[in-house]
């Protein structure tokens, strides 16, 4: 029974397609209309863009959301990558060390989170962006790290062999031959690890101090007082930037070959 | 030891710079429901005092309850609503700020001014009020107006039998029941109990929907043409369709007071101080009217914008005073009891 030969695989592909991303493009068409009501198209305008740049609530918990996500990201991706090439060897409890690296993907956030809280009340952490980045950081790792070993199981030992063979020692190797191979792979963690932080609410919601809301819990705050055609407009703009950060590490990867 | 030039010069030092950060530093954080309060306000509060606020946001007093309880974020002025406040009091999550003593006060309502939730206002001062009424688009109604009771929403008219939202919170429709039947809000019987559901169960097929999300939007779009709804909310549809009216049911509407607290632990204890007092004078809470469609408790008549003073779910007619219901403080019993009706109900 071969699949791609099912009845109508292409219609129901479209099909499932169509219902993902119709409430997307939606969402995006509605940004431009001039009238508040979600459900009522009167002409197009750029109000609602105009708008977000007077709201000083969505404008700094955008300006957090990136902050954070950047953070994060860069954090992970380094600690990941640190990881990845550490784990090639087989050592005793490598598999234990797997677990740990991969158990945000397996355990409950909610749990997590709280419990994150709860140790730095504790410790007498402030709560803010300081006790924020160090928790995103924590639960995007296994998300940089998997696409950073896979590129690296990819790769095999035969070429660093081949540099090492030729005199070069275990910096110059990584530096000219393991780095420029493992590129793709660490620009596609580092993507991963962005969106995962960027698009993270309960871990921020608990962690948030004054002035340090993220878009995500602004967002659901707003839920009591309606969603207005401002948060179109920046899930658009949000959507723009993660599109062309996708887009952009594809076309490092491909440049790469 | 030595009394030489250095000793001195740093006991100075010291002095000036103990002096310079006991003055607190001109922030304040303020933790307030989203988008229930003007921006333009807060910019202007910030170039009379020169005190910068930074605003976060919730979406219930339960978050905010949860927020203060976990510790760590500490915010200056916060704004609970009226049930929650004798229980933040006896759990010690506030502290005294005096409000009665404030140079302010005396602009406030005379039947806001010594609430029985806090006696004397020692621990709030007053900010928005409002009720739980029946919004309808009188359009979609034959003679275009409804009785005033809570009858036209648990037991509508056929026309509307399809059209109407109820809130999606469990204590808003039971409480509403309660005030139709005649019985006490916290009511720890089961024989009222079982009256109270076999209404609600009776009135839900009637029901589009139950949902306290986007409120605004359904009624203003026409997608229901009768919702339980908050006077803000539909002040809000009122100004985007004209035909939206709303009802203070003659049973008893529920009113519910939002008011400014301090927390235990807040950081600039003076800076909110000074807030508070400010959020009191007339210019400024008419302001809070006019940007967000919620009435003041403050005399502040002659500052509302003209479009305001004859919508009625924002300028109350005086003659609806007294079907006014202060929303009680219910016992665990009664609250188990209540988890039992809406659980029931909602399936």
């Amino acid at each position: 029974m071969n699949l791609r030969r099912l009845p109508f695989t292409r219609e129901i592909s479209l099909g499932v397609l169509v219902y993902l991303y119709v409430p997307v493009v939606v969402l995006i068409v509605y940004s431009f209309n001039a009238n508040r009501t979600a459900t009522v198209w009167t002409e197009a305008s750029l109000d609602w863009y105009r708008k977000i740049l007077t709201n000083p609530s969505i404008r700094n918990a955008t300006w957090n959301s990136l902050v954070l996500a950047t953070a994060a990201g860069i954090g992970s991706t380094l600690l990941a990558l640190a990881a990845a090439l550490g784990m090639r060897t087989r050592f005793r409890g490598a598999g234990l060390v797997e677990a740990v690296l991969n158990a945000p993907l397996i355990l409950p956030e909610i749990v997590v989170a709280v419990a994150t809280l709860m140790l730095f009340v504790a410790i007498g952490i402030d709560m803010g962006l300081i006790a924020m980045i160090p928790a995103h950081i924590a639960f995007c790792i296994p998300f940089a790290y998997l696409p950073i070993k896979a590129r690296l199981e990819g790769m095999g030992p035969s070429l660093e062999e081949a540099a090492q063979d030729l005199y070069a020692n275990r910096f110059v190797t990584f530096r000219r031959v393991t780095l420029p191979l493992l590129w793709p792979g660490i620009m596609a963690g580092f993507t991963l690890a962005f969106v995962t932080s960027l698009d993270d609410f309960l871990t921020s919601f608990f962690l948030s101090g004054p002035g340090s809301t993220t878009l995500p819990v602004y967002i659901f705050s707003a839920i009591r007082a309606g969603i207005t055609p401002e948060i179109n407009a920046i899930s658009t703009i949000m959507l723009i930037v993660s599109v062309a950060l996708v887009v952009t590490s594809f076309l490092l990867g491909k440049m790469r070959r | 030891m030595k009394w030489n030039g250095f000793l001195t010069a740093s006991i100075l030092a010291f002095t000036v710079a103990g002096a310079a950060w006991s003055e607190e530093e001109k922030v304040l954080y303020f933790y307030n429901w989203t988008d229930y309060y003007p921006p333009e306000l807060l910019v202007k509060f910030e170039t009379e005092t020169g005190i910068k606020v930074i605003q976060d946001g919730y979406d219930s007093n339960e978050t905010l309850i949860a927020k203060l309880q976990a510790g760590g974020a500490a915010y200056d002025v916060i704004v609970p609503t009226d049930y929650v406040i004798a229980g933040m009091i006896s759990d010690g999550l506030l502290q005294p700020i005096n409000a009665s003593e404030m140079s302010n006060f005396q602009f406030v309502k005379p039947e806001f001014q010594d609430p029985e939730f806090d006696p004397g206002r020692v621990y709030t001062a007053p900010y928005t009020w409002g009720v739980t009424g029946i919004a309808y688009d009188s359009a979609q109604v034959t003679d275009g107006k409804l009785d005033d009771s809570w009858g036209v929403f648990f037991e509508p008219p056929t026309e509307l039998e399809g059209k109407i939202a109820a809130l999606d919170i469990g204590s808003e429709v039971i409480q509403a029941a309660a005030l139709y039947l005649g019985l006490p809000q916290c009511t720890e019987s089961n024989e009222d109990a079982a009256k109270i559901y076999a209404l609600l169960e009776a009135q839900k097929p009637k029901l589009k929907m139950y949902s306290a999300d986007s409120t605004v939007d359904r009624m203003a779009s026409g997608e229901v043409a009768m919702h339980h709804l908050w006077s803000g909310a539909t002040a809000r549809a009122h100004e985007i369709k004209d035909t939206v009216r709303f009802i203070y049911p003659r049973e008893g509407t529920p009113m519910f007071r939002d008011n400014f607290a301090m927390p235990v632990g807040a950081p600039h204890p003076e800076n909110a101080k000074i807030f508070i007092d400010w959020m009191m004078a007339p210019e400024n809470a008419a302001a809070v009217t006019n940007g967000i469609a919620y009435a003041n408790s403050i005399e502040s008549a002659e500052f509302l914008d003209d479009k305001w003073k004859d919508a009625e779910s924002v300028n109350m007619p005086p003659e609806f005073a007294d079907r006014l219901v202060p929303t009680d403080v219910c016992s665990p019993a009664a609250q188990e009891l209540r988890d039992k009706i809406w659980t029931r109900l909602k399936g």
